[in-house]
């Protein structure tokens, strides 16, 4: 399993380097390995998609990423600093509602600015620019009780971007929103990302979202969560959701779901029988 | 909970359109009908159950006087002292048995168990630490709105969307930027609500030990009234108090309301 593990850390050229994270819980039913011998690498500017079924560990490699979880076998580092608890260089955007029912939609995304203790003139000005960047312009002074899920969640991640990380950290950010929704703010990543360059590490388990928007997919086994393949995405750039109804985006699709089948079939029993007992 | 208490059926004033208002008013009218026949009746000692004309002759003669101002202002300074006391500290209490789980479990159930316990009972302690004068009564009053105030907080912790933590968290906020920018608003609601409940004991706390012993304060005017057989002049006291009780709460619960447009603001 190790020379598999290790085609994901291609070199020493990526900005965000995993190397070699295990993860270990103790459960109910004894010791639990979510996260097994994990490796990979996101160069600067590549948009990378860890697609897995659900137990596969990718939301602990999310919260390791991002500095949220301690005591973990391996390292996680950026640009060469090692992470230990969150890095100001990533930014995660999260999979729940997270944005601050208190604060306006302006006053959310300056949010990480006040923080860092921006004066105010400025960080309003920032704030303004990207909630632009994510389409909101003329709700800066919403509440987020005012907008739609998808709209909060283009606040989540306004918010992040306006801490301007150097690797925009993702877990499931559309999973609550529907599949026309979800399409839609693809696009508006595609077209961020374009934008900014913007390096990005997307943790998902849909498979759509993840050819959609991804220029290398990682998918990960059934737990423990290992690294099974590394699929590159040759779909052109820039792209648009139009792309999945071409040939070649259902060819993507076909080949990763022929992996994550297996794993997601193996899943559904793991759950089946443990349920059961 | 804070919906239903609320006594602000405010902008509609037309009894038809509005049955919750008008059988408000029919309550308040009845009342008024069945005492001013009691009065009228002689069926009760003429001075127990004063007529409405005779307490509201009262009423005018009290919120004319001089005197009815300056011990309103001696109470309203005690409680609000004690509102401060007791809230500050029931916060700072509450926050840090809502931040730990260990400290919850080994100290929660005693605010539980004294919570309820009537604090008139630390009367005289307080006496002996603070005095006849204002500072037994803050202290009353402190003590009072103490437990509600940190028990909501504690719970208000515990309710807090643990996203939200995280959010904070992976932004680098420091532990008083947490405290000051995601904890306190994200509990906002719980903790108006202690408040809310601390007020009203607190002011409970205060005017019971002005009428134990004081020599100034609304609860000693009552008293004072009481003992010299003025029941106009108490009855009008109680009527202002009921007044000066909702109006607090009306207050509270408007800052409550505010919290969108005081966010904004932020």
């Amino acid at each position: 399993m190790s020379q598999v593990a290790s085609v994901g850390a291609q070199g020493s050229d990526g900005i965000l380097v995993v190397d070699d994270i295990v993860k270990r819980f103790e459960t109910a039913e004894g010791p639990l390995t979510a996260v097994d011998h994990v490796s990979l690498s996101v160069k600067p500017g590549e948009f990378l998609a860890v697609i897995g079924p659900s137990g596969c560990g990718k939301s602990t490699l999310f919260n390791i990423v991002g500095g949220l979880v301690d005591s973990y076998e391996g390292t996680v580092t950026v640009a060469g600093d090692r992470v230990r608890g969150p890095h100001p260089a990533i930014g995660m955007v999260f999979q729940e509602e997270s944005t601050f029912p208190w604060r306006s939609v302006i006053d959310n995304v300056a949010f990480p600015l006040e923080i860092t203790g921006m004066r105010k003139t400025e960080r309003l000005e920032r704030a303004s620019h990207f909630i632009s960047l994510v389409g909101l312009d003329g709700f800066e002074r919403r509440y987020p009780a005012e907008l739609s899920g998808g709209m909060r969640q283009r606040v989540s991640i306004a918010r992040t971007l306006a801490s301007e990380p150097k690797i925009l950290l993702m877990d499931e950010p559309f999973a609550a929103l529907d599949e026309q929704t979800r399409l839609l703010l693809g696009d508006k990543v595609l077209q961020i990302q374009q934008e900014l360059q913007q390096t990005t590490l997307l943790i998902t388990h849909n498979i759509t979202e993840a050819v959609q928007l991804a220029d290398r997919i990682l998918v990960m086994t059934y737990r423990p969560g290992r690294v099974k393949r590394i699929v590159d995405i040759d779909l052109p750039r820039p792209r648009s959701s139009e792309i999945v109804s071409s040939e070649a985006f259902g060819h993507y699709v076909a080949q990763i779901w022929g992996d994550l089948r297996e794993e997601a079939s193996r899943g559904m029993r793991d759950e089946e029988t443990r349920r059961k007992a | 909970m804070a919906e239903t208490g609320r006594l602000s059926a405010a902008p509609s004033f037309n009894l038809r359109a509005d049955p919750v208002l008008a059988l408000r008013v029919a309550i308040i009218i009845a009342v008024l009908v069945l005492w001013q026949a009691v009065a009228a009746s002689g069926l009760l000692y003429r001075d127990v159950v004063p007529s409405l004309f005779a307490i509201g002759g009262a009423l005018v003669k009290l919120l004319t006087s001089p005197e009815y101002y300056r011990n309103l202002g001696v109470t309203a300074g005690e409680v609000g002292a004690a509102l401060l006391i007791g809230g500050l500290s029931g916060l700072v209490v509450g926050l840090i048995l809502g931040g730990s789980r260990l400290l919850a479990r080994a100290y929660e159930p005693y605010l539980y168990y004294l919570g309820p316990t009537p604090k008139i009972i630390f009367f005289p302690i307080m006496i002996m630490w603070f005095g006849v004068g204002p500072g037994s009564k803050v202290a009353m009053g402190a003590i009072s709105c103490f437990f509600p105030i940190a028990l909501s907080a504690a719970a208000g912790m515990r309710q807090i969307e643990p996203i939200l933590i995280r959010v904070g968290k992976s932004f680098r906020a420091n532990t008083w930027q947490m405290v000051s920018k995601i904890y306190l608003p994200a509990m906002r609601h719980p903790i108006i609500n202690g408040v809310r409940l601390g007020l009203g004991v607190a002011i409970i706390g205060t005017l019971l030990a002005e009428t134990k012993l004081s020599n100034q304060g609304l609860g000693f005017l009552i008293i004072q009234a009481y003992s010299l057989f003025d029941m106009p002049r108490m009855y009008a006291m109680l009527i202002a108090l009921f007044m000066i009780a909702i109006a607090a709460n009306a207050v509270v619960g408007w800052v409550g309301n505010l919290d969108r447009v005081k966010a904004g603001a932020s």
